[in-house]
């Protein structure tokens, strides 16, 4: 099972990396798109992440607290 | 050949203009709706909190009210190419055709699939699955608009076909040509990311009503920050991916520039100003009055500072040669279309390249026929034709600053809403959470803008350069254009008029009248007793 899971991991690499070139290559902007979009979730997602850090370091002495 | 009636060719535009506008207020919310949902069902899944859940399903189903229509109201489009522009379905279907037919199988079979499994497998699926859905959903809808972007790329820079003297139509040279051409891409990136702003400023705006009313606050915070950085990066890309495509249009299309700019005359680099405001007129050719920002515009254009761009005035006089070689292009054509002779061909192909001007002048020649433009009225045809080079500028120039202006707002008012949320003091500004919540439609707005940009400016033509708008739409009674127009004018009216009942409904309503209850309190209390994230809705 592990060496299966390896093995999708390691293809979906290599078509990472074959899409990266080809696209990067022939269509850049494309490749930007698929690089900001990911960049774009990624930080709103820690953005949602740092403001359950925040209240998680508050929270304790008040639940009304401001947001 | 039946003649062309001009007011059946105005109805047919502001008949497509008019379904196309209707449409395009869903297309920006579900390009962009679609991938914030999978960054809050990401977070659900990362951290395993029940409130990114909650998220995910409430904003889902104001995403899923948004996808219903948009799909209600562009698969109509595709019928009205070959209902009101059969001419232009014709001459150019072999191109258009293939990314509409790839965009039908594969991208939107991909969404609508998906979209199902979204909605009705939260319980039937483990979260990582479902995860993987949402994303595919994302990534079909976005699909779906590159195909349909390719194919109006096809349209603004015909690159990878050629027009075929025997069948009278552009046919297909490179597939590879079509889907990576620079406009293509351009377009693309640019819409699709401006779906993104209209997208984050729809959760934060909707965010921003309820910590006003004091409602949801812990739902309205975490969508609220969310959408901030979401919006903000997205509003950056969208503007230096706007100066990609200005570019691109710059290069290829210099008579959109020109008009974009409200540049009659070849400019004086560097010191060209870029114009804030003017009042174009269109009949007498000049600006009535200007302001603007001196040594800014060939930067922003050329990118360098000592290219002149070349005003409307020049670009007219440069297509005086070519309408005269487009006739002459015409005319062989059709004297090859009675011989088939090798010379009639030899000389079509020696005047190909504008064969367009050619067709651009037939509205002037004698019974629209070219052929029959006697030799010493051929100079004042030449003349007629030169202005119909040009779109209608006042149109163009406004449409593309109403758009910048609100781009700059919404850099303006993304920095700032963030900047508030990351320091956890939103609550205290009230003004700014009021400007969130009444900018809500603004994004669609400066999309819609955008989209008349593109369009208006690549008129007279349907294929740039190469097919005139006016030789493209079918040849109806204007009894069926008007009875059709009010038709879609009403349905559509309808629509809109469902949407925002139901986004309305439900928006009002709240996360807490969703499937999945969550409560401010019990998640504070929850918090405080455990002092770590709560645990998973599964």
């Amino acid at each position: 099972m592990q060496l299966l899971r390896l093995a999708g991991l390691a293809a979906a690499l290599v078509v990472s990396l074959l899409f990266a070139v080809f696209v990067g290559d022939q269509g850049p902007w494309y490749f930007a798109w698929v690089i900001g979009t990911i960049m774009i979730i990624l930080i709103s997602g820690a953005g949602a992440i740092l403001l359950d850090a925040q209240q998680d370091g508050k929270i304790g002495s008040s639940s009304d607290q401001e947001v | 050949m039946d003649m062309i009636n001009p007011t059946v060719v105005d109805l047919s535009r502001f008949q497509f203009a008019l379904t196309a506008l209707y449409h395009f207020m869903f297309v920006p919310l579900t390009l962009g709706l679609t991938f914030m949902l999978a960054a809050m069902e990401t977070v659900y899944v990362v951290t395993g909190r029940k409130i990114y859940k909650d998220m995910a399903m409430f904003w889902g189903k104001l995403f899923g009210i948004n996808f219903a229509l948009g799909v209600a109201t562009g698969i109509t489009m595709e019928f009205e190419f070959g209902t009101n522009w059969s001419m232009y379905s014709r001459f150019f279907g072999d191109m258009f055709g293939t990314p509409l037919a790839i965009e039908g199988l594969m991208a939107f079979f991909m969404e609508s699939t998906f979209v199902g499994l979204m909605f009705f497998g939260w319980d039937r699926l483990s979260k990582q699955a479902h995860l993987a859905v949402t994303y595919l959903v994302a990534l079909g809808s976005n699909l779906s608009a590159l195909w349909i972007l390719i194919a109006n790329a096809g349209m603004n820079v015909p690159h990878g076909a050629h027009f075929d003297p025997d069948t009278m139509r552009l046919q297909f040279d490179s597939f590879v040509k079509l889907i990576f051409s620079p406009d293509a891409q351009a377009k693309f990136v640019h819409t699709s990311v401006a779906g993104y702003v209209s997208a984050a400023l729809l959760v934060m705006g909707v965010s921003a009503f309820y910590l006003l009313r004091g409602q949801h606050r812990q739902f309205a915070a975490r969508s609220f920050r969310m959408a901030a950085l979401f919006g903000i990066i997205s509003t950056v890309a969208v503007i230096t991916l706007g100066d990609v495509l200005g570019r691109e249009d710059y290069m290829e299309q210099p008579t959109k520039i020109a008009a974009i700019e409200g540049l009659w005359h070849t400019s004086k680099p560097p010191y060209e100003p870029w114009i804030l405001a003017a009042l174009p007129d269109d009949a007498k050719q000049e600006n009535h009055f200007e302001i603007g920002v001196p040594f800014v515009l060939t930067p922003l254009i050329t990118h360098d500072f000592n290219t002149p761009i070349r005003g409307m005035h020049e670009l007219e006089d440069a297509a005086a040669p070519r309408i005269e070689s487009g006739i002459v292009a015409v005319s062989a054509l059709r004297r090859y279309q009675e011989t088939h002779q090798q010379a009639d061909l030899d000389a079509f192909k020696a005047h190909e390249a504008d064969l367009g001007f050619g067709f651009l002048a037939t509205r002037h020649a004698p019974n629209q026929d070219v052929t029959a433009i006697p030799a010493d009225a051929l100079q004042s045809v030449v003349e007629q034709t030169k202005p119909d080079i040009l779109p209608n500028v006042f149109v163009t120039f406004w449409s593309f600053r109403i758009m910048v202006f609100l781009a700059l707002y919404f850099f303006a008012l993304f920095a700032i809403s963030a900047y508030l949320s990351l320091k956890n003091k939103l609550e205290r500004n009230k003004l700014i959470l009021k400007a969130c919540m009444w900018s809500i439609p603004l994004p669609i707005l400066a999309t819609e803008f955008g989209w008349i940009t593109a369009e208006a400016g690549r008129q007279p033509w349907t294929v740039f350069n190469t097919l005139p708008t006016f030789l493209s739409a079918s040849t109806h009674s204007t009894s069926y254009m008007v009875f059709s127009l009010a038709g879609f004018a009403l349905l559509y009216s309808i629509f809109i008029a469902a949407e925002l009942y139901l986004m309305f409904k439900f928006a009002r309503l709240g996360p807490e009248a969703h499937d999945a209850p969550h409560s401010d309190d019990a998640y504070a209390a929850h918090c405080a007793v455990v002092g770590t994230p709560h645990a998973s809705g599964h």
